[in-house]
């Protein structure tokens, strides 16, 4: 516990507070500003992963035509989806290393968040020892914790609850590859659904502070995706078969 | 949350190229989140139930799943608990403690004279759990005897005043007979009407700070309201450092950076108010016309009433460790002040120059205490320091004795007869006997003997 502090825990609460500082004493705008930083931070691994959506999406013609040869065939289909993937260099499981660095960076928050705002005493003398000696660091403290409509702290309400619900579907619904699979479709509406739900519920269940991270970060998940990929991807869909042409190349 | 998305993405597309893994193979979410939701091809077959055959997805699943989890185990926050010191007087230890008590224990015979349980509080759980729990009333100001009465200020929002005798004879509580009351301090729109900092007991009437940002003034013998002041915190609304009486003011320090002066029969503000960029994290003490106040820019400042202007601000060429937490204490032109980077110094009261210094292991949280000639100190570590004030130290002091109670200590202690009473984190009371430089007695509180 004292190295995850020590490497991750304390770095990430000191410059969030830092950042509060700088941006006039807004500790909801400092959260965001930290979004922006960690999104830029793992560019490099997001960018891969963007490329490889963009990729699955430009294959989609040529997968639903598989799927149409092939669909009585799994077996046949399977391999020759594998030799397709495998000629355009596409790794479905690609996007295990960014999501692997998200997440200590997730606890990271929200535990600064809830070590920042410092709710009780215990967690103010806690916070002292916490911080470093930087005077940018300690003439912030204490924090201002209302942003907006939400205070940080305190447990998200259903607004924040839509919004990051809300956010998450549509950028899902951005890289939803259409199916032609009757079962493949009800499996997929059902994700659809599920993840949004689970994080607007956690929404409610979380420090607002977190909730307003995972609004931030999927609505510059949507943003990059939009500008990336050239459009809404499979926003649009009408039909399972007709996905939306992308935009740009 | 891109990733979270992709991953989703990825799945489904990995689905297709092996047809071995559906979403209900992830367990996402666990069993009994969304048990509700069943499959619309199986309807007899919960849809999330465990299929799986996959396991890279199984991987995934656990690996996305996880940190949520981990984010609701992990205790990024500490629970109001509470640190209220002990008191004695007529040889009685009066303290807090833990379990929401206030307790009366005899200091000769261990003997619990009495005790009073405050009322447990709702709060809510921690994590994913949406529920309320009931915990025990923190209690963080130490109880203040005043003749047959002793007040203390609850987390709660709540000032008690017990009777003695009343509590002695174990009656319900409120005994008016007896002067006893209890108030009930309002949240006025802010999130807390927690009352943290100890009560100040002046000649008719309590002064308290609340976590809803005003001073109150309440009549001592019963309890009703005499003034309240205006929000003094607008931003942070927690007034958790306790008012100082100097003539006819009351003076408050704020987590927004104010000194505040307030009419003492009235609670009107007066003219004069000092404003600093940083906010003020200790209590105020007043010497002299000056007003020392710790702040969390890692200085001390001394101010002087009237003035908008700091008289110094100490350390004077680059600033301490950590916070002044604790409020200094100012005897013969000295400033005592412990610093929570585990630091005490003497400094010059009228010039700020520092006169001596002593380098503790711990951060120091309780306020030094002057017993005649000798200045002793708590660090949280539970080390007691005692120093000759009238030795000629050089820049660094050498403590007359060094001893260890062995548990952490973060509340105020008193000092009587050579004698120091100190309840520790550990619920614990000790009693520390400085010229022997030794622990007399220590004992749990939950052992106390009933009579």
């Amino acid at each position: 516990m004292e190295a995850w502090n020590l490497i991750i825990g304390n770095p990430v609460l000191n410059v969030l507070i830092a950042l509060s500082h700088i941006l006039g004493g807004s500790f909801g705008l400092a959260i965001i500003a930290l979004t922006i930083m960690v999104r830029l931070a793992t560019w490099p691994l997001n960018k891969r992963q963007l490329n490889s959506t963009k990729a699955l999406q430009e294959m989609q013609p040529k997968i639903q035509e598989l799927q149409k040869k092939y669909g009585k065939n799994q077996q046949k289909l399977q391999q020759e989806m594998m030799k397709l993937y495998k000629e355009a260099g596409v790794n479905p499981l690609g996007c295990l290393w960014p999501m692997l660095v998200q997440f200590p960076i997730w606890i990271a928050l929200y535990q600064a968040i809830m070590r920042a705002l410092a709710t009780t005493p215990e967690n103010l003398l806690d916070l002292a020892g916490r911080l470093y000696s930087w005077a940018t660091v300690n003439q912030a403290i204490p924090l201002n914790s209302h942003f907006l409509w939400l205070d940080l702290g305190g447990r998200g309400d259903i607004v924040l609850a839509i919004i990051v619900g809300g956010t998450m579907w549509v950028q899902q619904k951005m890289t939803q590859a259409p199916t032609v699979d009757p079962r493949q479709q009800s499996t997929s509406r059902i994700m659809l659904l599920m993840m949004p739900l689970m994080f607007g519920l956690l929404s409610l269940s979380f420090p607002a502070g977190l909730g307003l991270y995972w609004a931030v970060s999927n609505i510059i998940g949507i943003v990059t995706q939009y500008f990336f990929t050239g459009g809404w991807g499979y926003l649009n869909l009408r039909s399972p078969l007709q996905p939306t042409p992308a935009k740009g190349k | 949350m891109f990733v979270v998305s992709s991953l989703r993405a990825h799945i489904m597309h990995s689905q297709r190229l092996r047809n071995m893994v559906s979403l209900e193979v992830a367990g996402w979410p666990p069993k009994g989140l969304f048990a509700v939701i069943r499959s619309p091809r199986v309807d007899t077959i919960p849809y999330l139930s465990y299929r799986m055959k996959q396991p890279k997805a199984l991987i995934l699943a656990v690996i996305a799943f996880l940190p949520l989890v981990l984010v609701s185990c992990i205790g990024a926050t500490q629970p109001a608990g509470g640190w209220a010191g002990a008191v004695v007087h007529d040889g009685i230890i009066y303290a807090g403690t833990k379990d929401g008590r206030v307790v009366a224990i005899n200091s000769s015979t261990r003997n619990l004279e009495w005790s009073y349980s405050t009322t447990p509080v709702s709060a809510p759980s921690s994590g994913l759990s949406c529920g309320q729990t009931s915990i025990p009333t923190a209690i963080y100001g130490t109880p203040v005897v005043d003749r047959d009465m002793v007040y203390i200020g609850t987390y709660s929002g709540q000032v008690l005043a017990l009777n003695m005798l009343a509590r002695s004879q174990n009656s319900t509580f409120p005994q008016q007979r007896y002067g006893e009351w209890e108030w009930d301090c309002p949240i006025d729109s802010a999130k807390s009407n927690a009352i943290v900092a100890g009560l100040l007991v002046g000649e008719d009437a309590i002064y308290v700070g609340s976590s809803n940002g005003r001073v109150y003034s309440l009549d001592k013998e019963f309890g009703d309201l005499n003034w309240q002041s205006k929000v003094l915190d607008e931003t942070h609304r927690k007034l958790w450092t306790s008012p100082v009486i100097q003539g006819n003011t009351l003076y408050v320090s704020t987590y927004d950076g104010h000194v505040y002066a307030l009419g003492l029969e009235t609670g009107q503000l007066l003219d004069w108010s000092f404003e600093s960029e940083a906010g003020f994290v200790s209590s105020p003490v007043v010497y002299e016309d000056h007003i020392y106040v710790g702040s969390f820019d890692l200085y001390l400042y001394a101010i002087e009433i009237g003035s908008n202007v700091s008289i110094w601000k100490f350390p004077q060429e680059k600033p301490a460790g950590k916070w002044f937490w604790a409020s200094p204490i100012v005897n013969e032109g000295i400033v005592y002040a412990g610093c929570l980077d585990g630091r005490l110094y003497a400094i010059e009261a009228g010039t700020g120059e520092k006169l001596w210094e002593f380098p503790g292991a711990s951060p120091i949280v309780s306020s030094p205490v002057l017993m005649d000639n000798l200045l002793i100190i708590i660090d949280e570590s539970g080390t007691v320091y005692v120093f000759d004030v009238n030795t000629e130290f050089g820049d660094e002091a050498v403590p007359l004795r060094t001893i260890s109670i062995g548990a952490s200590v973060r509340s105020s202690f008193c000092a009587q007869d050579d004698l120091i009473y100190i309840r520790g984190e550990d619920n614990s009371i000790y009693v520390v006997d400085i010229g022997r430089g030794e622990i007399v007695e220590g004992w749990p509180l939950s052992l106390t003997i009933e009579d």
